[in-house]
């Protein structure tokens, strides 16, 4: 009682017999029908094809999490996930990322598993209520507010998409998670115990946001990170560095301690106009706290004045009046700055007359799109890259010069993950003659992060081998590519720390697009 | 052979394992408690319940009550003292899940709320939406972590139980990963494997859920019971056999056929799809068969419509299902019914024990599906399965526990340690064979799909367990294609079907003799409950020529049995 074949998949499963040490790759032809499962057809290759085929599986109905893989560079369940749906005719299958690999799909999962030892997956209560054999009460609205985050299967999937895992300090998407749902359950009062255990280890998420986009059971991991953060904060109980960020955000409205005053300085010898002299214009730029201080970022400001003014664009900024936008600020936990500088901002934008915001930083354009209050504005605002790429279509960006190099492009997770702009940054790349644009292994929604959101830039880091920056720097040198180009100036900084650590600053250099741009023109 | 030990190991994470755990490492934190299973304990079949758990909380309801509808719903097959025990110990193990974290659905006033079931005259299935089982499982794990007397063994399989002079010494096990032996020296040993509906084609159960306990109970001399009554679940997802909870029906889900009718109206006119398990299924089963099923491209089946429950509703209280549905089936369950048919879902048979958990084998104590302590009898009701492992884990643990503070550990005999090494390792990864795992399960899946099913005939029954022995012989002659050591996940399948074989022949064996039809076992050339003569359980031992039968009479206490309509 089958279905008919509707056709033929490739399935290249990424192999590793533990006996031989040796890894290698088997190719079959499965016939694929309607309703069949990734599962399905892992059991059709082991019945037909292949008995040393060794993968986990149980319930097949997405309850157990045995069955975690990656296919085509995500990681998913095997068993919840249908053939015909991937719409590839070929899938390449590998074990989960960030754990050993046992045998074929078999990963070690105790790393995973070993992360729970640190919190307490049961309520905390006195033990006197205990003893009573009596229900709690609970209300349903009380239960709602940790019911999905109750659901987590433990499949280890999100474990498997994190940057911060390679830090082993760090305990993991799921578990923070797990720790949340205890934190937010009216029944439980160890909030105070379950903070403790996470103080000092919490702070290595990035923001990226992975697990959450690849959680079989959609459980907002990378927002309760964030929540939890927020309690953190609020007993002041945060490292030496995040305070120092949020101290400086509050003293000078950004978070590089540097005078407000100074904001402007990137643009000393270029002419830039700005508020409150200017009022009016095409383009609103909103430049960024890296950009606006930092003297490394400092260049793809100047970069976009040069590219902006190439293409006649009436731009202005917000000059000192502008102040951060708050995103590293608000996935630090501190809410309350956050929207601080948003009113501040939104006030200063409603001041201006432009018709469009345009950000030279993911993180800027990311909050101002997503993030209530800015949300609420409903702002036109764009990455510097969508309107780049519009000048392409349009036919009005055309660099005149060639580049004659190897470049690579690394997605910023708040570029792509968050707001799924891949193509445009691309499209500009190739907009520039005899550019050869190669793609990391890692790309689009399967990208690696750099380790740079979250205020992870000026927080404490992690030892170079443990640090995500550094992985994606071994990852695009396996490319030979002389440049790693990207679209933010946080990625801009870890990357480039990571090729110094690496020591291969004669072989690959990191630059903005702006910048790779500017040599165009 | 490296040598292991432990006061009491747990065989199987499940509900059962984890509870028996709990209980254990609390009633004495100085014995050592060791839980082995073949997956992480997260990864059990457990997971899988869905509707409820039964138990009494509220006025209306009574230990009496929960007592007649579980009797009544075993046709009569259950031991009245056992039950009794049962229903009173149940609600102390909801308020413990509570305490622990579980997120029991509740009411408007805060309180933990109750579904209607199957079977059951009150509403007393305390519930988490539809992934009770999942809930109660991740809530278990966690308490069980926090006991460090409790040490655990991920990922090995046991191979067998080593029984000497009527007491247990210990289990021999691989660990899967590095592929090696070891003998695990036990005072007590508490089995706790779960069920072997994986024997089916079409099943709502996980792949690994291949009864590994029960017939390696079996193979050390341990009786296996009442193993011919088998459940059938009415609303398996066609066509993966993916449980569709009998919460659905809780809910107010309907029954339909083809022509449109709430067909149950002619089978239990009072409870209509809240009817017991084993008669809704045959209620679906007659109508396919005569030609009142809906027709689809995988075979007829029957619709479980959901719609008129509403979008917020199925939301709240089904979410699961309806996710699994559209997923799997692509079939919302708010926009058109869900496609199910009678998929094997239990065993009420297993290993012969009593309300202690207790065996013929000192020591060796059983919980769970793969118990059979007569609470289900002939047909158990929905949700009393996971009040089972829940009240019975607990029971063993602590019974375990008592056993293990009085007695000695026994040295494990090297003989039968030798002869284990030699089967798995020589008998099965070495053997030269030419037969198939895949060929051989298949054929044993297709034997017990066809005759040991819904309707059951003598002449069935026979050629089912002709065929059955066959395979038997021709797994002697099987080839295993990976004869590495690490992670051998076909080993781990022919270890399996070795063992299912053995189930499925005492299955059929005690269907084959039973020659009335009584809850789920129904017999179309003896279609009447006969209490006159099978007013009994059965009990399989092992003998080298199949299974040798003996019965043993049913304890009535309150409730002589009686004619059973609905």
């Amino acid at each position: 009682m089958n279905s008919q074949v509707e056709k033929t998949i490739e399935f290249q499963i990424r192999r590793f017999s533990p006996h031989q040490n040796r890894c290698y790759t088997s190719t079959f032809g499965v016939p694929a029908r309607k309703g069949m499962t990734l599962l399905d057809a892992f059991m059709f290759i082991k019945d037909n094809f292949d008995g040393t085929f060794a993968f986990r599986h149980s319930c097949r109905m997405g309850v157990c999490g045995s069955c975690g893989v990656m296919v085509n560079g995500k990681p998913m369940l095997a068993c919840y996930t249908q053939v015909l749906h991937l719409n590839s005719d070929r899938l390449i299958i590998e074990p989960l990322q960030h754990l050993p690999v046992i045998k074929d799909l078999v990963v070690d999962l105790d790393p995973f598993f070993d992360t729970y030892s640190k919190i307490r997956n049961v309520l905390i209560r006195p033990q006197e209520a205990l003893r009573r054999l009596e229900e709690f009460i609970q209300s349903p609205s009380n239960l709602k507010k940790y019911w999905d985050l109750s659901l987590c299967i433990k499949c280890s999937i999100c474990y498997s998409a994190c940057p911060a895992v390679l830090d082993d300090k760090f305990l993991g998407p799921a578990t923070y998670a797990a720790n949340y749902r205890f934190i937010s359950d009216s029944r439980d009062e160890g909030a105070d115990e379950r903070l403790k255990a996470m103080a000092d280890n919490i702070w290595q998420c990035t923001s990226c946001n992975s697990c959450t986009l690849f959680c079989p059971k959609e459980i907002r991991c990378a927002s309760s990170i964030v929540d939890e953060r927020g309690l953190l904060v609020e007993t002041g109980e945060i490292p030496k560095t995040a305070k120092e960020v949020l101290t400086s955000a509050v003293r000078y409205r950004n978070p590089m301690g540097t005078h407000p005053s100074k904001r402007m300085d990137w643009a000393r010898d270029q002419e830039v106009k700005t508020f409150p002299s200017t009022t009016k214009a095409d383009v609103l730029c909103f430049i960024g706290c890296a950009p606006s201080f930092d003297p490394r970022s400092q260049e793809i400001a100047r970069s976009m004045v040069s590219v902006f003014n190439s293409l006649d664009v009436d731009f202005a900024t917000l000059g000192n009046e502008e102040h951060c936008s708050g995103d590293h600020i608000l996935r630090l936990g501190e809410k309350g700055l956050f929207e601080i500088l948003a009113e501040h901002n939104i006030s200063t934008f409603r001041k201006f007359d432009a018709p469009r915001i345009v950000t030279l930083c993911p993180h800027c354009f990311n909050t101002f799109k997503n993030d209530e209050p800015y949300r609420n504005e409903r702002f036109d605002v764009q990455h510097y890259t969508e309107f780049l790429a519009e000048a392409v279509d349009n036919g009005r960006l055309k660099p005149a010069k060639k580049v004659n190099q190897k470049v690579t492009y690394h997605d910023p997770c708040f570029l792509g993950k968050r707001n799924n702009i891949y193509e445009a940054p691309r499209k500009v790349l190739r907009a520039i003659e005899s550019l050869e644009l190669l793609e990391l292994e890692r790309t689009r929604e399967n990208s690696f992060c750099c380790g740079g959101g979250a205020g992870r830039t000026w927080t404490e880091d992690s030892v170079p081998d443990k640090r995500p920056s550094v992985a994606r720097v071994k990852e695009a040198l396996k490319l030979d590519v002389e440049v790693i180009a990207t679209a933010c100036p946080f990625c801009v900084t870890t990357l480039e720390d990571a090729a110094k650590v690496l020591d291969v600053e004669d072989k690959i250099v990191v630059k903005d697009l702006l910048e790779l741009l500017r040599q165009a023109l | 052979m490296e040598t292991l030990s432990h006061d009491i190991v747990i065989v199987g994470a499940g509900m059962a394992g984890l509870r028996a755990a709990i209980a254990a490492a609390q009633f004495d934190t100085k014995i050592d408690v060791a839980v082995i299973s073949k997956v992480y304990p997260v990864r059990s079949h457990s997971v899988c319940a869905q509707g409820g758990t039964a138990a009494l909380l509220r006025e209306g309801d009574s230990h009496d009550l929960h007592s007649w509808d579980t009797v009544k719903g075993s046709d009569f097959l259950a031991d009245q003292d056992v039950v009794e025990f049962f229903v009173k110990k149940a609600p102390e193990e909801i308020i413990a899940l509570d305490h622990w974290g579980l997120p029991w659905s509740r009411t408007e006033d805060g309180t933990i709320n109750q579904r209607p079931f199957g079977g059951h005259s009150f509403p007393r299935a305390c519930f988490a939406a539809d992934m009770t089982g999942f809930h109660e499982m991740h809530t278990l794990d966690g308490k069980a972590k926090t006991f460090d007397n409790i040490e655990f063994y991920d990922e090995w399989f046991v191979t067998s139980l080593l029984v000497q002079g009527q007491s247990v010494a210990g289990l021999t096990a691989l660990e899967l990963r590095t592929g090696e032996m070891a003998v695990i020296q036990a005072k007590a040993i508490i089995m706790a494997t779960g069920g072997y509906a994986r024997v089916y084609e079409f099943t709502t159960f996980s792949h690994t859920a291949t009864g590994d306990g029960m017939a390696m109970a079996y193979r050390a001399g341990l009786p296996l019971k009442d193993m011919e009554f088998i459940q059938f679940h009415p609303t398996g997802m066609v066509p993966s056999g993916i449980l569709i909870t009998g919460g659905a029906r809780g809910e107010g889900g309907y029954l339909v056929n083809a022509d449109g009718e709430r067909f149950m109206k002619r089978y239990a006119p009072e409870k209509m799809e809240l009817a017991p398990r084993d008669i809704v299924s045959r209620a679906e089963t007659t109508e396919i068969q005569e030609g009142r099923g809906l027709e689809g491209p995988y075979g007829s089946y029957i619709a479980l419509d959901l719609r008129h429950i509403g979008k917020a509703k199925i939301d709240e209280r089904l979410p699961l299902i309806r996710d699994v549905a559209t997923k799997l089936s692509g079939v919302d369950p708010v926009e058109e019914p869900i496609p199910v048919r009678p998929a094997a879902h239990y065993s009420m048979g297993g290993i012969h024990g009593n309300m202690r958990t207790e065996t013929p084998a000192s020591g060796f104590f059983v919980a769970g599906e793969c118990a059979c302590l007569n609470v289900h009898g002939a047909n158990r009701l929905g949700t009393n399965s996971t009040s089972d492992c829940l009240v019975f884990g607990a029971v063993a643990g602590e019974e375990a526990a008592k056993y293990a503070r009085s007695h000695d550990f026994q040295e494990p005999s090297r003989e039968k340690v030798a002869a284990e090494e030699k089967r798995v390792f020589d008998g099965i990864l070495g053997s030269e064979g030419d037969e198939t795992v895949p060929i051989i399960r298949d054929s044993l899946r297709h034997i017990m799909s066809q005759h040991v099913w819904v309707f059951r005939s003598g002449d069935g029954l026979s050629k089912a367990l002709r065929e059955a022995k066959k395979l038997k012989e021709r797994f002697a002659n099987i080839r295993i294609e990976d004869r590495e050591k690490q992670f051998n996940t076909d080993l781990v399948g022919a270890l399996q079907l070795d063992f299912t074989l053995d189930l499925c022949e005492v299955t059929i064996a005690g269907a084959l003799a039973r020659t009335e039809s009584r809850g789920a076992h129904t017999r179309l050339d003896y279609s009447k409950r006969d209490d006159e003569s099978w007013l009994k359980h059965t009990l399989a031992y092992c003998t080298k020529d199949g299974p040798r039968l003996e019965y043993v009479p049913v304890t009535i206490t309150k409730w002589p049995p009686a004619a059973r309509a609905y």
